[in-house]
Formats: structure tokens, C-alpha cells, sequence
């Protein structure tokens, strides 16, 4: 716990002139488990592009490993939203793995190595067996777990997901969450999430993104925290157990 | 009957001519599709006539009055769609309505030359000279060379760009390297099917093709196929009942898109009834 794995600080971030993070600073530790929550269009997922490097800071840096994000590109894994990509599309689960092993010699194409790896990120999220379906026929779950299995190709040390249980059951959620809570064994995870109720149990930090952010690694809820989390009545997360605190606020 | 029209060395030529055009019209239609390019594709194979009109009015050569031009057009599309994804489509249309004006305009006023609309749209298949055999087979090779060459790096643009540009796939390059590729493949087959046939051919095989296709490569060689039948199909057709080829040809691809939307309907039906059964 010496020195931080994620530096972000003085970070700003603008899309067209509108401003979507002002002077944004924490610092997340190795195998932290970082719940970012707020609400939509309060800035998360521009948080997580901006961290691992997608999009460039207007103002301030972040630091991964003590580098840019673009130099230590193998050790961040990224889930993405599942609404952005496009479900027709004629790809097997195994290739979108493969993906996760980019770039390839273009000469000599996939190696063995490159294979083998997809295999153990496959096995790993219990997805082997479905590895010739095509990526439409699986459910929501089965979806989420092959795009976390193409994060893990490269067996990063740090594991961004955005929104992973948008499109599952509650069921699935909690199965999520476990297999993230095994994840976090040996990886630093960063989550959006609108499930704070589950989330609550597994967080080792808390992360409230609206335009600013107040990072939160201890059990302490502030005014601030509830002020800033959503504009209408939510679950607040407390490190480690859940404490469940309700507020409804006036404005809305 | 098919077997005598084989005599005539043009209706080999239309043959062979059509089945390169389908090779590459599969394997860039795909990605076309996948990509929903469709719009952009149009937009390249008309504003493609104004390089004609520029060709004939400054009298330089032909390709290279076309093939300039047009590239310039898709590097500018390709240049807005990746700057600004939401305006794409308004700066496509309004590249696409000047190029095709410009060429008017300057065959208008080029001296004693008559270029005929009609044949720009609905090409020739049935007088393809031997050079232009000869360009098809070259950009046949090309093709296929970039998209094998290229095809993982293809893939993970076209499924998900965000993640492969995450992965140091250098996609801007890539894109802007295949979508010059789509317009030089426009240019060179509208010689020879014309401009509603390149467009028929882009996109109907590959869109039948996506719901049977468990890969991109798939995809590719199953739009080959269908397209190469339709083609065929389309040219025998058009012998037999004397109809004007490229159309003959389009109604046929047509007419596949319609039966396979049916059978598909079908398909998901009888699924369904089964389940409620």
C-alpha cells in the first residue's frame, strides 16, 4: 500500500466546450475494489475512458504503474458498456476473445500463445464450452462474461468495467459481483454500477462522480457524499458491510 | 441455351467481369455493411462522376482523373466520420449531390464529348473490354491481399474500435487504408456494372449473407457466392428475355434479399409455434 497504482490529479475534461469533469484528483492502491457511482451524464464513463488512456486530459494527468496509460496498455483491462456495440454481428465468442490479444503479427497471424491465453480467460469466467456460439446467441450474463474474459486476455493487473450488469438479472448480477470479488484476489477493479445495494459488500472505496469527484476509501458518509451521489432517493454504499442509508432529497 | 451464348466472347467477358465484381463487392461490401458505410459508399460512387467530368474537361486520363477524385472525396468522408460520427451523414449528402453536379456541369461544357448518364448508372456488363478484365484482376488480388492481410486488425475495428484502438491497433490509418480501397473498388467496377449495380452488389449478398455467417470470413466468401449466382442468374435472364443486363441483375439480387427475408420469417415462426406448442 506504498504507492498508489491509479494517480489522477488536477484532472479536467471538456466535450465541445461543456465541461464534463473539473479538477478531478485521487488516488486508487493495488487490488482496491472502486465502486464509481453518480448519475447518468455525470461523468463516469469519461472517468474510465480518461484513465485508461481512450481519451486525452485537457488539464492535470493520470498516472498508471507511474506511467502514461498508453505505456502500460497490457496491464489495464477494459469492459466496455454492452448497448455501444453492435449485437448482429457475425463474430464467435472465441474471436472476440482473441480480441483482448491484439495486435498480432500480420504475418504470421494468431500464435499459440495468443490462443492458449483466450482458452485460460475463457475457462476462467466458465465460458470454454461456448466458445464457437456466436456472440449474439448468448444471454446478457454469458455476453458480460466473454467481454470480461477478452479483458483478462493479457492477464492485466487493473480491471475497469462500465455498467457490467446493465443487461442481466438479478441473479446473474450477484454471480457477476462473486466472480469479481475472485478477480480482485489478484487485480485492482474499478466498476461503474448502478447497483450499489450489491455492490455494498464487496467495495473497498466508493467514488462519487458528478462533474467533480469525492473519493471515498473509508466507512465515513459525508453530507457531501449524499449531496453529490444522485438527485433522487438511492442506496449509499458504507465500506466493507452494509450500512443502508435512504435519503430522499427536496429538490426532486 | 446458356451454353450457346457462351460463344460470344462478350458474354464470357460479362461473366468473368461479374464474378470479380462479386469477388470484391463481397469481401468490401462486408466490411461496408458491418460498418454501416452504406451512405458513405453511395456518397464516393457518385460524387465519382464529377472526377469523369473533370477527367474529360481537363483531358486527363481517365483513371487517374476518376481514381484522383474520388479518393479525395472518401479521404475527406472518412476524415468527418471519424472527426465528427453524428454529422457524417449531412457532409456525406452534400459531397455526394456536388460531385455528382460538378460532373455534369463540366461534360456539359467539355467540347464534342456526349457521356451518357444512363451507362454511368447501369454500366455495361455486356461490352467490358479486355483491359478492364485485366483492372478487375488486379484489384481482385488487392483486395483479398488487405483483407486477409489485415483481417484481425478488420475485425476488431469494425466489432468494437473503441477496444481495438485501446489495444495499439492504429484504426484511424486502417480505416482511412480500407476505405480508399472501397473507393478505387467503386470507381473501377462502375466501368464496367455502373453505379446502381455497385450499390445492389455492396449491399444485398452481404446483408444475406450476415444472418447465416458465423465470421466476417464467412460472410465474405458467402456474399461472394450469392453474388456470383445473381449475377449469372441475372446475365442468363437477360440474355434469354432480352432485358437490359445490370437491371435484370439487380431484380434478381432483389429478389434473393425478398426470399430470404421470407424464409427467414418462416424460419422464426415455426420456432416460435414450436416453443408454444
Amino acid at each position: 500500500m506504498n504507492h498508489p497504482i491509479i494517480d489522477v490529479s488536477g484532472l479536467s475534461f471538456s466535450y465541445n466546450g461543456t465541461p464534463v469533469l473539473s479538477d478531478v484528483s485521487f488516488r486508487i492502491h493495488e487490488k482496491e475494489f472502486v465502486a464509481l457511482i453518480g448519475p447518468n451524464g455525470g461523468g463516469k464513463t469519461t472517468l474510465i475512458k480518461l484513465l485508461i488512456g481512450l481519451l486525452k486530459p485537457r488539464q492535470g494527468h493520470v498516472q498508471i504503474m507511474g506511467k502514461t496509460p498508453g505505456q502500460v496498455a497490457g496491464q489495464i483491462g477494459y469492459v466496455p458498456q454492452d448497448l455501444n456495440i453492435n449485437k448482429s454481428f457475425p463474430i464467435s465468442v472465441m474471436d472476440v476473445v482473441l480480441m483482448g490479444r491484439l495486435p498480432f503479427s500480420r504475418w504470421t497471424g494468431l500464435s499459440k500463445k495468443d490462443t492458449a491465453a483466450a482458452i485460460s480467460a475463457l475457462e476462467s469466467m466458465n465460458m470454454l464450452d461456448l466458445r464457437d456460439r456466436k456472440i449474439d446467441d448468448l444471454s446478457g450474463g454469458q455476453r458480460e462474461r466473454a467481454f470480461i474474459a477478452r479483458a483478462l486476455a493479457t492477464d492485466p493487473k487493473i480491471l475497469f468495467l462500465d455498467e457490467p450488469t446493465a443487461n442481466i438479472d438479478s441473479r446473474g448480477r450477484s454471480e457477476l459481483f462473486g466472480i469479481l470479488k475472485e478477480l480482485n484476489k489478484t487485480k485492482t477493479i474499478i466498476v461503474v454500477s448502478h447497483d450499489t445495494m450489491v455492490l455494498s459488500s464487496y467495495v473497498t472505496a466508493v467514488a462519487c462522480v458528478n462533474r467533480s469527484v469525492h473519493y471515498h476509501d473509508n466507512a465515513e458518509i459525508t453530507e457531501e457524499m449524499l449531496e453529490m451521489g444522485y438527485h433522487c432517493p438511492v442506496d449509499i454504499i458504507a465500506h466493507g458491510l452494509p450500512h443502508r442509508i435512504l435519503k430522499t432529497h427536496g429538490n426532486e | 441455351m446458356m451454353i450457346e451464348a457462351l460463344q460470344f466472347e462478350f458474354m464470357r467477358n460479362a461473366i468473368i467481369a461479374g464474378c470479380f465484381a462479386s469477388l470484391i463487392c463481397g469481401v468490401i461490401g462486408t466490411f461496408v455493411v458491418v460498418n454501416r458505410l452504406v451512405f458513405l459508399a453511395g456518397g464516393i460512387a457518385h460524387a465519382a462522376y464529377g472526377g469523369i467530368g473533370i477527367a474529360f474537361f481537363f483531358g486527363i486520363p481517365y483513371m487517374l482523373g476518376t481514381l484522383g477524385f474520388s479518393l479525395l472525396a472518401a479521404m475527406v468522408m472518412t476524415a468527418v466520420v471519424l472527426k465528427s460520427k453524428h454529422r457524417a451523414d449531412t457532409f456525406i449528402g452534400i459531397i455526394w449531390a456536388v460531385g455528382m453536379a460538378m460532373g455534369i456541369i463540366l461534360l456539359d461544357k467539355t467540347p464534342g464529348y456526349n457521356v451518357n448518364l444512363m451507362s454511368y448508372l447501369f454500366g455495361s456488363i455486356l461490352a467490358v473490354p479486355n483491359s478492364d478484365i485485366w483492372w478487375m484482376l488486379g484489384l481482385s488480388v488487392i483486395t483479398l491481399f488487405s483483407a486477409s492481410f489485415l483481417y484481425r486488425d478488420l475485425l476488431a475495428i469494425s466489432y468494437d474500435d473503441e477496444f481495438a484502438k485501446l489495444r495499439g491497433v492504429p484504426v484511424n490509418l486502417i480505416y482511412f487504408l480500407f476505405i480508399g480501397l472501397i473507393a478505387v473498388s467503386i470507381v473501377i467496377i462502375i466501368r464496367v456494372v455502373g453505379l446502381i449495380l455497385v450499390i445492389a452488389l455492396l449491399t444485398i449478398p452481404p446483408y444475406i449473407a450476415e444472418k447465416y455467417s458465423r465470421s466476417l470470413a464467412m460472410m465474405m466468401a458467402l456474399s461472394t457466392m450469392l453474388a456470383v449466382f445473381f449475377n449469372i442468374t441475372g446475365l442468363w435472364l437477360a440474355y434469354a428475355y432480352n432485358l437490359t443486363s445490370g437491371a435484370t441483375i439487380i431484380l434478381v439480387a432483389a429478389a434473393g434479399f425478398f426470399l430470404s427475408m421470407g424464409l427467414d420469417f418462416l424460419l422464426r415462426k415455426s420456432r416460435t409455434d414450436y416453443q408454444n406448442l
